[in-house]
């Protein structure tokens, strides 16, 4: 698994599912979702701040509230790499392994500013702040690891299955 | 052995589970709804198997957009009835009411049956025994494939009940009062089990209610066990049921739970009684009873959603229907309503909502000011009369 860099955008604790993807975009076709994504949260144009291949670092319990895959997947739309969160909610944390979207709990917002450049070690469990600074917390397990390399949960099963025709690349883009 | 370890160990073929274990395990029941099964849909055909793995076992619903309040709405709709009719699968439709109520009265799992909904609301089913895991599209779309969920065993908190309720005091006010007591996110991938002698004057529907929102709590399975103390869990919360008022939740999360009391008087703009938390006979009832021969207050849209047809028939039966009507309140076809923001009842800047519904987050109901409180039903319909949060008689 490859290591992640690049730009920080820094959210809060408890950042919900209403707020990640509101409820009126929840019937949006897929590949309209990221026009979406942050769009609960008030005063934030997220479009304006995010940029491809970027990382959301958050606090406590990012992802509360509902199921919704359209949460994870406008946040992938959007450009987002990966979420970097002191902790995350249960669903909301699956739900962006299956997409293929990888999250990894981890506390650095005391560290950080929007803006801000790191890298991701998700094996190892290694944040690169700057020169001076790295933060150890536990890595991906394996099993996280094993869908994430797959491309998704959808990926996996399909390998699981021994289905034999793989042709097309089935990841979420 | 805690009773969620004794379950899920059955459910994995497996003599024995300890927390953290990472185990597979065989579901009863999969089920989607009009928001997260077109998503499903489209990736489990990207799987590229022929059948889902046991017809009878995959169970969808329209219940959170109908009549479909956008076109993308209804072309989600057409998804899922051309792939019922492909696969051989049960489509709920047209009214017929949330899923949470249909898997209870139409697919009711047995006691300890593993029952996996992409809604976060399926630990509803704690309520009558059955372990309830809510999760996403994709999950759900692996799950209608191949009939098994992989989960780790979760750590187990207790919840031990002894006491009885006061008569204004629902379940609704209990699992409100747990959230002011845990918080949004100390249970998270932990299990919570509600046993003690206080749960035998607990009925289903109010169980159900409780375990409904332990999602809220962040937990991942929530079950209410037996009268018996168990002594094989992570810790255990002592609670005197009869100890409790009547609880609100205040803007903007279902934990910021304050006793009614604090916040009675604050004048009110719209009032929802239902949903899959509060939307069941029972919950109709306190309108009935508080509407009968009186008038909701003129500044106060009043909006009852029964949670299935079957419950709105037995409202007609009982006259319920004509005496919230008479009252000035609207009664909705069975469905999600305005919980979720879609349709129903959307909110503007100006507006205080008091809803039985399950969470308040800010732009919930479609507009991020908008001030919603979470309540039981009698609480709702107090305030709908008065104009004002009210603590119920």
């Amino acid at each position: 698994m490859d290591k992640i860099k690049g730009k920080i955008i820094v959210l809060f604790d408890d950042v919900d599912t209403d707020q990640i993807l509101p409820g009126y975009a929840m019937a949006e076709p897929l590949e309209k979702l990221g026009d979406f994504a942050m769009a609960g949260v008030p005063d934030m144009v997220f479009s304006e701040v995010a940029s491809s291949g970027c990382i959301l670092v958050a606090g406590r319990n990012f992802g509360c509230g509902s199921s919704r895959e359209q949460a994870p997947i406008a946040l992938k739309k959007a450009g987002v790499a990966l979420v970097v969160a002191k902790g995350f909610s249960r669903i909301f944390r699956r739900n962006a392994i299956n997409i293929g979207l990888p999250v990894f709990a981890s506390d650095i917002l005391e560290y950080v500013k929007t803006g801000d450049e790191i890298e991701v070690d998700l094996e190892l469990g290694i944040i690169r702040i700057d020169d001076n600074l790295e933060i150890v917390s536990a890595p991906l397990s394996e099993d996280v690891r094993k869908t994430l390399d797959c491309g998704g949960l959808i990926e996996r099963v399909r390998v699981e299955l021994r289905i034999e025709n793989a042709a097309q690349s089935l990841q979420v883009k | 052995m805690n009773l969620i370890e004794k379950y899920l160990a059955r459910l994995a073929d497996q003599e024995e589970v300890v927390p953290e274990q990472d185990i597979t395990c065989r579901i009863s029941y999969v089920a989607a709804h009009d928001v997260t099964a077109p998503i499903g849909i489209l990736m489990f055909r990207k799987i590229g198997v022929n059948k889902v793995f046991d017809p009878e076992r995959v169970i969808f619903v329209v219940d959170h957009i109908y009549p479909a309040a956008t076109q993308k709405a209804r072309d989600g709709v057409w998804l899922m009835e051309d792939f019922a009719k492909e696969f051989g699968i049960q489509l709920y439709h047209r009214g017929q009411g949330v899923i949470h109520q249909l898997m209870y009265e139409k697919h009711r799992a047995k006691p300890g049956a593993l029952v996996v909904i992409a809604d976060s609301h399926t630990c509803t089913c704690g309520g009558y025994g059955a372990i309830g895991i809510g999760v996403g599209s994709t999950e759900m779309a692996a799950a209608m494939a191949t009939g098994k969920l992989s989960l780790n065993v979760p750590k187990v908190i207790q919840v031990y009940l002894t006491g009885n309720m006061k008569h204004n005091v629902f379940g609704k006010d209990i699992i409100l009062y747990l959230g002011s007591l845990f918080g949004t996110d100390a249970l998270v991938d932990k299990g919570l089990l509600i046993t003690g002698p206080g749960i035998s004057n607990i009925p289903v529907e109010e169980r159900m209610t409780i375990c409904n929102m332990g999602t809220e709590l962040g937990s991942m399975i929530t079950l209410f066990g037996t009268t018996d103390r168990e002594m094989d869990v992570e810790a255990t919360k002592d609670i005197d049921l009869s100890g409790i008022t009547p609880q609100i939740a205040k803007p903007f999360t279902p934990a910021n739970v304050v006793p009614v009391s604090k916040v009675a008087g604050i004048p009110i703009t719209q009032v929802v009684i239902g949903s899959c938390t509060n939307g069941r006979l029972n919950d109709m009832e306190q309108a009935a009873i508080a509407f009968r021969k009186k008038t909701v207050h003129p500044d106060v849209n009043t909006l009852i959603v029964p949670a299935s047809k079957e419950i709105l028939d037995q409202m007609e039966t009982r006259g319920w229907c004509k005496i919230i009507r008479d009252a000035g309140a609207t009664v909705l076809n069975p469905g999600c309503g305005s919980c979720f923001g879609a349709h129903e009842g959307l909110v503007s800047e100006r507006d205080v909502v008091v809803a039985t519904t399950n969470r308040n987050f800010p732009g919930r109901m479609g507009n991020m000011k908008a001030h919603i409180y979470l309540a039981s039903p009698a609480t709702a319909a107090a305030s709908a009369l008065t104009g004002k949060i009210t603590v119920p008689v």
